[in-house]
């Protein structure tokens, strides 16, 4: 069983011998996390990764010094951080924030999240009925809101929102369907050699 | 999946649209921090949703095309009249294909609408309506990636010019078959 957050925030601060190794966890469990809202905030793949790095890095201060006045709750001092990082990149348009040095201090994990091959996409794409590709298209390539698309195609919104639901899933059981397929592929070929 | 309340797959969704009010994105946010399996599902949503926004829209700009050459995108441009049937090949070296669908009368025009459908079956590829287009070129531009490989190959592309009043738009077609290498 892992250790819960608040117990690899308390190594830290209390310096204890294994504070690196729960450093390094607290890392591994909310980079992906902090990604995330960089993506959905800053619109970027490459600010979102220097997103990752400054909040980690601040909150690994913070851990250290001992300014974590609730470590059960580091989840909530991680978004928070998150949000003032974040709002200062948009402020100053910048693309990296902090000490270089100190960032290369830290225990960044490595960048593990998924890398979807844009041919296999536009094949499910292609896969879709004419309102999903439609739909799609106009959410997330247009940036068009539900309002916008049910003005367009003449529905309602919350009819908009169901094709985008079912249209965003269909599109994720055909990806990993296909990846399915290509590791079978792969096994069948080893096994072959 | 462990959480006991998981954030339900339409909400994601919605979460990934841009589509939910502020507080219900702060609540997706506060949930996710503090939850493994949910971050996770936000990123199965999030790698399909944020790859099509990556993706360059059908009908791009001059100034986008311009755009992504400063930024070292190897574009190869080929020029088309209406009516032309000809054969175009996405070479090896080239990240993408700008079909300049050319010879258009575009003065007055108050937006164009570009089909996209299969030469050998007639199936609809894509549509749009009210994408960029240029006068100044009498020209729109359609953007072609490696990835349209999904796609078929042998299209047909219908410009229509809207202009404002009753006039039926005026139609022009260009047939271009894809040859990737």
């Amino acid at each position: 069983m892992q250790a819960p957050d608040g117990e690899l925030v308390r190594a830290i601060a209390g310096r204890a011998p294994d504070a690196p190794d729960a450093e390094t966890e607290l890392c591994r469990r909310f980079a992906p996390r902090i990604r995330l809202y960089g993506l959905r905030h800053l619109r970027d793949e490459d600010r979102a990764g220097d997103l990752v790095q400054a909040v980690l890095l601040a909150v690994l201060q913070a851990a250290r010094a001992g300014r974590i006045a609730d470590p059960e709750r580091v989840d909530r001092f991680m978004l928070g951080t998150s949000r003032n990082v974040a709002q200062r990149m948009r402020d100053t348009d910048a693309r990296t924030t902090g000490d270089d040095a100190a960032l290369a201090g830290i225990a960044a994990p490595a960048d593990e999240h998924e890398r979807v091959d844009a041919t296999a996409l536009a094949r499910c794409f292609g896969a879709l009925d004419e309102r999903g590709r439609q739909v799609v298209k106009l959410s997330f390539m247009d940036e068009c809101t539900s309002d916008d698309i049910a003005a367009r195609l003449a529905m309602s919104s919350a009819n908009v929102r169901v094709l985008r639901h079912r249209a965003i899933a269909a599109l994720r059981r055909c990806l990993d369907a296909q990846d399915h397929r290509q590791r079978q592929q792969q096994r069948q070929g080893q096994v072959d050699a | 999946m462990s959480c006991a309340h998981p954030i339900a797959w339409d909400t994601l969704v919605d979460y990934w649209a841009r589509d939910l009010g502020d507080a219900d994105t702060a609540a997706v946010e506060e949930h996710f921090y503090g939850c493994g399996d949910c971050a996770a599902a936000a990123a199965r949503v999030a790698a399909v949703t944020e790859t099509l926004r990556a993706a360059l829209p059908p009908v791009v700009s001059r100034a986008r095309v311009e755009q992504l050459r400063a930024r070292g995108v190897r574009i190869r441009e080929t020029t088309f009249a209406p009516g032309d049937q000809r054969d175009v090949r996405f070479v090896a070296d080239a990240d993408l294909l700008v079909h300049r669908l050319g010879g258009l009368d575009l003065t007055g025009a108050e937006r164009v609408s570009v089909r996209i459908s299969a030469e050998s079956t007639g199936a609809l590829i894509m549509e749009v309506d009210g994408p960029p287009f240029e006068p100044a070129e009498g020209a729109v531009l359609v953007a072609c990636e490696r990835h349209n490989v999904a796609f078929p190959h042998d299209t047909v592309m219908s410009v229509s010019i809207h202009v404002p009043g009753d006039a039926p738009p005026r139609t022009a077609t260009y047939t271009i078959r894809h040859l990737y290498e």
